[in-house]
């Protein structure tokens, strides 16, 4: 199993990973795209939004993201998968830093979202 | 919120372009300008933000202004990068678990 991250930092500030698993990319895709599995490794808690941003089949999907401290910064992160040459894929995670003007001043009224506790 | 109008003021993608530029050393107002295609009263304008958001600070020396960045602004920025940066190993080792699991 390969566990390094390649770290890139982009000009315009975002962070930038990459992670090589060795789970084929349709795999990889069900496990971030499809709600039941992203829970597992993503939970909801962490989202603004548990529906995706954008999506392109089997390629990439993007996710807003809440800071779990205030103000609860929302940001956008995408999740980029291609094939590698070992039959596994690459997963690039592009986190873009906060941007205040997606952040909604009141909290959405979800009456069926449960308040999530972080463990410790 | 500080941390609010620290990110609202680099999501400007000029903003950010002269923060990155002070970022390698203090200037004044028209080396700042140089290279980038803005009007005197736009830097301005985009440097009154960037010093109000605590991103930029000026250092007079008699008539001369110079700008710097401001290790203030610049710590709650790190510290943003630094909890992401622990965050998404962290996660990424629950989603190759997951794939495991899944594998069987």
């Amino acid at each position: 199993m390969n566990d390094s991250a390649i770290e890139t930092q982009a000009d315009d500030g975002d962070l930038v990973l990459e992670y090589d698993l060795d789970a084929p990319p349709a795999q990889v895709w069900r496990a971030i795209s499809i709600p039941e599995f992203r829970e597992q490794w993503l939970p909801d808690g962490a989202l603004a939004d548990a529906t995706p941003v954008s999506t392109v089949g089997g390629e990439e999907i993007r996710y807003r993201v809440r800071d779990d401290e205030p103000p609860f910064l929302e940001s956008v992160v995408t999740f980029r998968i291609r094939p590698n040459e070992g039959g596994g894929s690459t997963l690039r995670i592009i986190h873009a830093p906060p941007d205040p003007r997606l952040t909604s001043a009141v909290p959405a009224a979800n009456d069926d979202a449960p308040v999530l506790m972080r463990a410790a | 919120m500080v941390e609010n109008d620290i990110f609202k003021a680099l999501a400007d993608p000029t903003r950010r372009a002269i923060f990155e530029k002070l970022a390698a050393g203090r200037m004044n107002a028209s080396a700042l300008r140089t290279g980038l295609d803005i009007s005197q009263p736009a830097m301005s304008q985009h440097l009154a933000v960037l010093r109000g958001a605590g991103l930029v600070r000026e250092e007079r020396e008699g008539r001369f202004v110079n700008y710097e960045v401001d290790p203030d602004g610049l710590a709650l920025i790190a510290r943003w990068l630094a909890k992401y940066r622990a965050y998404w190993p962290a996660r990424i080792d629950a989603l190759k678990a997951l794939l495991k699991d899944m594998d069987q």
